[in-house]
């Protein structure tokens, strides 16, 4: 279903928006596009349900705005891609990507992430690697805390300065 | 298969006529935007919009693996370059190939050939397109004579081995050649450790003329007649008409000629421009260079021949035949276009960005304005200073100056200085409305009276 277009999708919200319902999950072959009024939504059926925080923290799971579709980039509409919606609170700082590409949070398919929720990192740690056409560069936490927000998925486009990861600094 | 998305890697009033062109044809459209433009009106009209890096140019729309990257990351199945920027890098057009996107431009072993100015110069040689008369290296005085003669007077001697102007002189006359050629020589080897000195005739009335070509990529290149864009200054275009009203017929079709012979002996695909230097006291011309993209002055083309080039290049590269002949091509009246460009002419050209406060077109029949800009527009202090090209068209060349003039009087643009008050200059200026002017014109005859205009 590779010819969705941005006048479907803007139609879909509408109708949505129009609605009385709560939720909307819609799925024709491989696309599929998640909308929820909900903020405490327990996300699209096909999602698992989220993991309860590793470390009880001041951020909240982020809401799922109304346009964001969980699809990849590469098969949505080109509404505008979304950024994370998460607010970010006081207390955290927000590491962006230092340019475009892909994020991975793994050093290569398979292996662990480099970090989770709730880890501890300083300024050297490697949080995510963001490709650019075959070439992997790793990105550096920049500040010494603890993760508190994972913004991107894995395998996500991310622009120029999008947010990637807040960070709760130490003491 | 039609292309169903396209991505933008440009900026301003192109970006704006790529995506003006794609939505007509139902294309999407995806905008590669620097930071700087993220508010501008092409990202506003574009389907989506992708920040590829900051304004620095060199991390945006100078870095072709970020935007195939972010071509890929969308889901897009073409990319056009624009001009300018990574337009007429190979790299760009080989990447876009590697990954299965459409490049909207020529194949970039073409794109590579043509951007070596040595290849270029073998490449038009090989298709029997004149290149201005020369020699190979000479030893002598007396050698250097004797080729200056076969040549024709005057002619400017170089340094083989260098540029810069050293060990190069003019002669107007044998005489010269004598008493010029061991010291310029000398001179030569001192620069370059090289003495040897070659001879390229030396035209005295040189105008700028280039031939809009359309090629399929097999072999079949329509044009779309000629430009002439004398009206230079430091080789950047201020002014562009399309045609060439000084140049008799028989030599525009042997030019037409010319350019079609050497890119369709390439198999050239897409939209390119042949340029030529003409001679207008010999009535001949010389090879200059191909562009392998489409270039600013497009449009006068377009209005002589009604076609649409960038709708073209976009139907081209989504495999669409070219289905059109050149006997479907009538060329008819007079265009021209000013560039608008955000510097100040009487500050030295001195770029200046800024907010524009007033930005008022007039409303006139027969008038296109190409541009970024509507009031309260920033223009962004990283990037060439071009907002906007205004063109005319007449069913002749008075009627199309006259409009120009008009035009210009009648636009309302504060809050940046622009170079319109020349613009206007030049175009009621008695040399440029008899159409005597040369490549050299404007530096040499229309600046100093422009500094010295009573208002």
């Amino acid at each position: 279903m590779k010819n969705v277009t941005a006048d479907e999708i803007k139609n879909l919200i509408q109708i949505f928006d129009d609605s009385d319902w709560r939720e909307l999950a819609l799925q024709v072959e491989d696309f599929r596009i998640f909308l929820s009024r909900d903020p405490d939504s327990a996300g699209a059926p096909w999602q698992t349900p989220p993991a309860p925080a590793a470390v009880p923290g001041p951020v909240s799971p982020p809401p799922a705005p109304a346009s964001r579709a969980p699809a990849k980039a590469a098969d949505a509409p080109v509404a505008q891609a979304s950024a994370d919606a998460t607010p970010v609170p006081d207390n955290c700082v927000v590491v962006k990507a230092p340019n475009l590409g892909i994020f991975y949070r793994s050093p290569k398919p398979g292996s662990p992430p480099y970090v989770e929720l709730g880890a501890e990192v300083n300024e050297e740690t490697e949080i995510c690697l963001i490709e650019v056409m075959k070439l992997f560069t790793p990105v550096h936490a920049g500040i010494r805390g603890t993760i508190r927000h994972i913004c991107v998925e894995d395998g996500d486009m991310v622009e120029h300065d999008q947010p990637l990861f807040y960070v709760e600094p130490a003491e | 298969m039609a292309i169903s998305r396209l991505f933008i890697a440009n900026r301003g009033e192109i970006a704006v006529r790529i995506i003006r062109a794609a939505h007509a044809l139902g294309i999407e459209t995806v905008l590669g935007s620097s930071a700087a433009d993220a508010e501008g009106l092409a990202a506003r009209m574009a389907n989506r919009t992708i920040i590829v890096g900051p304004a620095e140019p060199a991390r945006s729309y100078l870095d072709e693996k970020i935007m195939v990257q972010a071509a890929l990351g969308a889901g897009c199945d073409a990319l056009h370059p624009g001009y300018g920027f990574l337009s007429e890098r190979p790299a760009l057009a080989r990447l876009c190939e590697e990954n299965e996107i459409a490049f909207v431009g020529p194949r970039p072993e073409t794109i590579e050939a043509l951007g070596d100015k040595l290849s270029a110069r073998r490449i038009a040689e090989a298709s029997g397109v004149p290149l201005v008369p020369g020699t190979a290296a000479l030893k002598s005085a007396e050698d250097a004579c004797a080729a200056a003669d076969g040549i024709g007077y005057p002619v400017v001697m170089k340094a083989t081995a260098g540029g810069g102007g050293r060990g190069m002189f003019f002669a107007s006359g044998p005489g010269d050649v004598m008493a010029s050629f061991n010291k310029a020589s000398e001179e030569a080897r001192a620069a370059f450790g090289d003495g040897s000195l070659y001879i390229e005739r030396f035209v005295e009335n040189a105008r700028h003329v280039e031939v809009q070509v359309f090629g399929d990529g097999k072999g079949r290149v329509l044009h779309f007649g000629e430009r002439d864009c004398s009206v230079q200054r430091r080789y950047q275009k201020l002014i562009e008409e399309a045609p060439c009203t000084v140049m008799p017929e028989a030599v525009r079709t042997k030019l037409h000629a010319a350019a079609v012979k050497l890119t369709s002996d390439l198999n050239y695909r897409n939209a390119g421009t042949v340029e030529f230097l003409f001679d207008v006291d010999r009535e001949e011309f010389y090879f200059i260079e191909v562009n392998a993209r489409i270039q600013v002055e497009h449009p006068v083309s377009e209005l002589i021949s009604r076609r649409d080039l960038v709708a073209m290049q976009l139907q081209l590269a989504g495999g669409e035949p070219l289905e059109l002949q050149q006997s479907d091509i009538v060329l008819h009246g007079h265009a021209i276009e000013c560039r608008v460009n955000a510097e100040d002419p009487d500050q030295g050209f001195r770029p200046s960005p800024g907010r524009l406060t007033t930005w008022q077109p007039p409303e006139m029949d027969f008038m296109r304005l190409d541009t970024f800009c509507s009031e309260g527009t920033l223009i962004p202090p990283y990037y060439d200073s071009m907002i906007g090209k205004l063109i005319v068209y007449g069913n002749d060349r008075d009627e199309a100056l006259q409009r120009m003039d008009a035009a210009i009087r009648r636009f309302s643009l504060r809050g940046v200085m622009t170079n319109m008050p020349l613009q206007h200059f030049i175009v009621r200026h008695p040399d440029f409305r008899n159409n005597r002017i040369t490549t050299r014109w404007l530096e040499q005859t229309g600046l100093p009276a422009f500094a010295n205009r009573e208002e």
